[in-house]
C-alpha cells in the first residue's frame, strides 16, 4: 500500500510519537486517527492511503444510491403487490405482499385485473380497452405527423437559407415562454365552438402542426451535420423534398426516434389536455379514466386493489418503452442539458 | 411580436416577390435563391402556422377573453364581442378583492380568498425545487465517481419521471392513506393530518418524480467539466472537496441554473398531485384551501363555476407570475456571473 502514499501528508512513524508522553485527549485524538487511517484518511500520525480512501468513499457512494434507488423504485414495488391484494384491510397495512391476496379472495391472482376489465364501462361511458385505443390515437397520430412537421421545420431553420429566417425561428421560439394553462381556456371555447371538444379532434389537430421543442431539438442535431451531403445531393439534381426525405430523415433518425418517444410518452401521460378538452365521456383517454377509477369502483370491496390496478396497467406501455428506449431517451436528454 | 403573424403562405408569396425584385443583378442564381426560399418557407409553415394559430391567436383570445364576462350563456364570439357589464378590468380586480361591487352595486365576495391561499400554496409547493437540486448535485456527484453501474443508477432514478402522473398519484394517494404503509411506518397521518402534512405528502410526491431529470441533466454537466483542470488541482494538492466547489461547481452552474428556471415554471404549474389527491376547492369546498394550487383554482372555476373570463384572467395572472420569476432569475445569474 506504500506504493500510493500521499507525499504532501505530514508523517511520523508510529515508533516515534508513542516514545513521547500523551496526554488523554491527545491519546484519543490519535485513537481517532487510527480509526481514520483504516479508511485511508492521512493525519498527523498516520499515512493517508488513497486506494483505501477510494474503497471507503466507494462504499459510501454505493450505500446512498442504492437507498435512494430502492426508494425510488419501492413505490412501484408496492403498485404491483397492491394490485395483487384481497380486500382493502389487508392490502393497506401491507408493505411487502399483501398477507390476504386476490388468488384467495377472487379465485385468480389477476381477480383485480379481471375487474378492470369487466367493471370499467359503468360511470364513465367507456371501457378498459376503449380508453386505451383512444389513448393509442390521441399519442401516435399527432406525435407521428407532428415529428414529421417539426423536422421538416428543423431541416428548414438549420440547414436552408431563405428571408426570415432568424425572424421567424425566434417567433417560435418565443412562444414557448407562454406557459400552457393561460391558453387552454380560450384553446377550449375556440373548440368547443367548432365541436372538437366532442370527437377527440382537440387532442389531435394541435399536435399534428409540430411542436416548437422537438423541431428545436432536431434542429440542434441537424447542425452537427455535415452540409456537404446536402450540398452533393443538390449538385447531383435533388429537389429540396426529396433532399429532406432520402437524406435528412435517415440521418436525423436517432433524435427522431428520442424525441418520437419522448412525445409519446408525453402524449400518453397527458392529463390536463384531456381534462380541459374533452368533454364526451366517450372519448376520455385512460389518464382521465385511472383518475376517476377510484370512484368507478368504490363499491367493489378492494377498490384500492382495483385502482392499483388499472394504474399498473396505464403505466407499464410506458415503463416498457422506456426500458427499450432508455439508452436513446436518456441520451437525448443529456444532450439537451449539455447544449444549453 | 403580433405583426409577425402573418400566415405562412403570405409571407411565402411575399419573400417570392422579394427574390424576384432582386431579378436583374444576380439572374443566374436567381432560380435557386427563389426555389430555397418557397421551398425554406414551404417546410416551416405548418410550424409556423400551428404556433400561429394555437398559441398566439389564442393568447390574443385569452387575453381578450379575460376582458369580457364569458360564462358558456352565449356562444363564445358573440361574448367576444359583448364586453363586460362590470367593467373591463372587472375579474382582475375581482381577483385581488375580499369583496366587490358588481354593475346592480351589489356587494359579492371577492376572489382573494381562494387566489390568495392558492398562490400561497403554490409558493409552498416550490420549496422541493431547491432541496430536489441539493439533493441531485449529491447524487449526480456521487454517480460522477468512477464507479460501475452509474448508468444504472440513472435509469433507476428516471423512471418516476417519465411515469403517468395520474397512475403515481393514485398510487401515492393509497401509499400515504391514514392506513397506508407510510403514515404507519411514521406513526402520522399523512393525507388525514392537518394542512401542513397534506402539503409535505405533495412536496414528497414532486421532489420523488422530478429528482430524475435534475440528476440525468447534471450527470450531463458533470461529464462536460473539463478533467484536465481538476488533475491540474489535485496535482496543486487541492482535496475532492476542493475541486467539488472550486471546479465542477462553476462550470456546472450553467446546467444548474437552466434546471432551476426550469423546474421553477413546471412548479408553477402544479396541479394534477393536489388536486387527485385531495380535492378541488372551487368545486369541493372550502376545506381543500390548504392543498389546491394555483392551477387548481383556475381549473376549478372553469370546470365547476364555467366562469371562463375568470379563469382566463387568472392564467394572464400565471403568465406574468412565470415570467417576472424567470426575469428575476435571469437577473440574480447575471450578478452572480459579474
Amino acid at each position: 500500500m506504500t506504493e500510493e502514499m500521499n507525499n504532501d501528508v505530514v508523517y511520523l512513524a508510529e515508533g516515534e510519537a508513542s516514545t513521547e508522553k500523551l496526554s488523554f485527549f491527545e491519546t484519543v485524538f490519535k485513537g481517532l486517527c487510527k480509526f481514520g487511517s483504516w479508511f485511508g484518511f492521512g493525519s498527523k500520525y498516520y499515512r493517508s492511503n488513497k486506494r483505501r480512501k477510494k474503497i471507503f468513499f466507494d462504499v459510501i457512494t454505493y450505500v446512498v444510491l442504492i437507498a435512494v434507488a430502492f426508494i425510488m423504485i419501492y413505490p412501484f414495488w408496492w403498485m404491483l403487490a397492491a394490485s395483487f391484494a384481497g380486500n382493502q384491510t389487508s392490502m393497506m397495512e401491507m408493505a411487502w405482499w399483501p398477507t390476504y391476496t386476490a388468488a384467495e379472495e377472487k379465485g385468480s391472482l389477476f381477480g383485480n385485473y379481471a375487474d378492470v376489465f369487466s367493471l370499467a364501462s359503468n360511470g364513465t361511458g367507456t371501457n378498459f380497452w376503449q380508453a386505451t385505443g383512444i389513448t393509442l390515437i390521441y399519442s401516435l397520430v399527432p406525435v407521428t405527423v407532428g415529428i414529421i412537421t417539426s423536422t421538416m421545420a428543423a431541416f428548414a431553420f438549420a440547414k436552408l437559407n431563405f428571408k426570415g429566417r432568424n425572424v421567424m425561428f425566434f417567433y417560435c421560439l418565443a412562444a414557448v415562454m407562454i406557459p400552457g394553462p393561460s391558453l387552454m381556456i380560450a384553446q377550449y371555447c375556440i373548440y368547443a365552438s367548432i365541436g372538437w371538444t366532442q370527437n377527440g379532434l382537440a387532442l389531435i389537430i394541435p399536435g399534428c402542426f409540430g411542436a416548437i421543442m422537438t423541431a428545436f431539438f432536431i434542429r440542434q442535431y441537424l447542425y452537427s451535420m455535415p452540409t456537404a451531403i446536402l450540398e452533393a445531393a443538390k449538385i447531383d439534381g435533388a429537389g429540396y423534398w426529396r433532399i429532406f426525405w432520402t437524406f435528412v430523415i435517415p440521418l436525423a433518425m436517432p433524435a427522431i426516434t428520442a424525441q418520437f418517444i419522448l412525445s409519446f410518452i408525453g402524449c400518453w401521460n397527458n392529463y390536463l389536455g384531456p381534462l380541459f378538452f374533452v368533454t364526451n365521456k366517450a372519448w376520455s383517454p385512460l389518464a382521465l379514466l385511472v383518475a376517476q377509477f377510484p370512484d368507478i369502483v368504490s363499491n367493489n370491496p378492494s377498490h384500492y386493489a382495483v385502482s392499483m390496478a388499472v394504474s399498473v396497467l396505464a403505466l407499464l406501455p410506458v415503463l416498457i418503452l422506456f426500458a427499450i428506449f432508455q439508452k436513446w431517451i436518456l441520451g437525448s436528454i443529456m444532450l439537451t442539458g449539455s447544449k444549453e | 411580436m403580433q405583426e409577425q403573424a402573418i400566415p405562412a403562405e403570405d409571407a411565402a408569396a411575399e419573400s417570392e416577390t422579394a427574390a424576384v425584385a432582386v431579378t436583374p443583378k444576380k439572374r443566374r442564381i436567381n432560380r435557386a435563391v427563389l426555389s430555397e426560399n418557397l421551398w425554406g418557407w414551404f417546410f416551416i409553415s405548418f410550424l409556423v402556422l400551428g404556433t400561429t394559430v394555437f398559441i398566439y391567436i389564442s393568447f390574443i383570445l385569452s387575453v381578450w377573453l379575460s376582458f369580457v364576462d364569458y360564462r358558456g350563456n352565449t356562444t363564445f364570439w358573440e361574448a367576444l364581442g359583448r364586453g363586460n357589464p362590470n367593467g373591463a378590468f372587472y375579474w382582475y380586480k375581482y381577483m385581488f378583492s375580499e369583496t366587490i361591487t358588481n354593475q346592480v352595486g351589489l356587494e359579492v365576495t371577492g376572489g382573494w380568498g381562494y387566489f390568495g391561499s392558492s398562490l400561497l400554496n403554490t409558493v409552498f409547493y416550490l420549496i422541493g425545487i431547491p432541496v430536489g437540486m441539493a439533493l441531485s448535485m449529491l447524487f449526480a456527484a456521487l454517480m460522477s465517481r468512477d464507479i460501475k453501474g452509474a448508468g444504472t443508477f440513472r435509469v433507476i432514478y428516471y423512471i418516476p419521471t417519465v411515469s403517468s402522473i395520474v397512475s403515481i398519484t393514485i398510487l401515492w394517494q393509497n401509499l400515504f392513506a391514514n392506513d397506508g404503509v407510510m403514515s404507519q411506518l411514521f406513526g402520522t397521518n399523512f393525507i388525514g393530518g392537518d394542512e401542513w402534512m397534506q402539503k409535505l405528502t405533495v412536496l414528497l410526491l414532486t421532489t420523488w418524480k422530478g429528482l430524475g431529470g435534475s440528476v440525468l441533466l447534471l450527470c450531463a454537466g458533470m461529464n462536460g467539466v473539463n478533467e484536465s483542470h481538476k488533475e491540474a488541482a489535485s496535482i496543486d494538492g487541492a482535496n475532492a472537496w476542493t475541486i467539488y466547489w472550486r471546479i465542477s461547481l462553476p462550470q456546472l452552474w450553467p446546467t444548474i441554473f437552466y434546471c432551476i428556471v426550469t423546474s421553477f415554471i413546471g412548479g408553477m404549474q402544479i396541479f394534477t398531485e393536489p388536486e387527485l389527491i385531495f380535492g378541488n376547492v372551487v368545486t369541493d369546498g372550502a376545506a381543500y384551501q390548504g392543498v389546491t394550487a394555483f392551477v387548481g383554482i383556475i381549473y376549478g372555476y372553469f370546470n365547476g363555476q364555467q366562469w371562463y373570463s375568470y379563469a382566463s384572467a387568472m392564467g394572464i395572472i400565471l403568465m406574468i407570475i412565470i415570467l417576472l420569476l424567470t426575469l428575476v432569475q435571469f437577473w440574480l445569474n447575471r450578478k452572480q456571473e459579474a
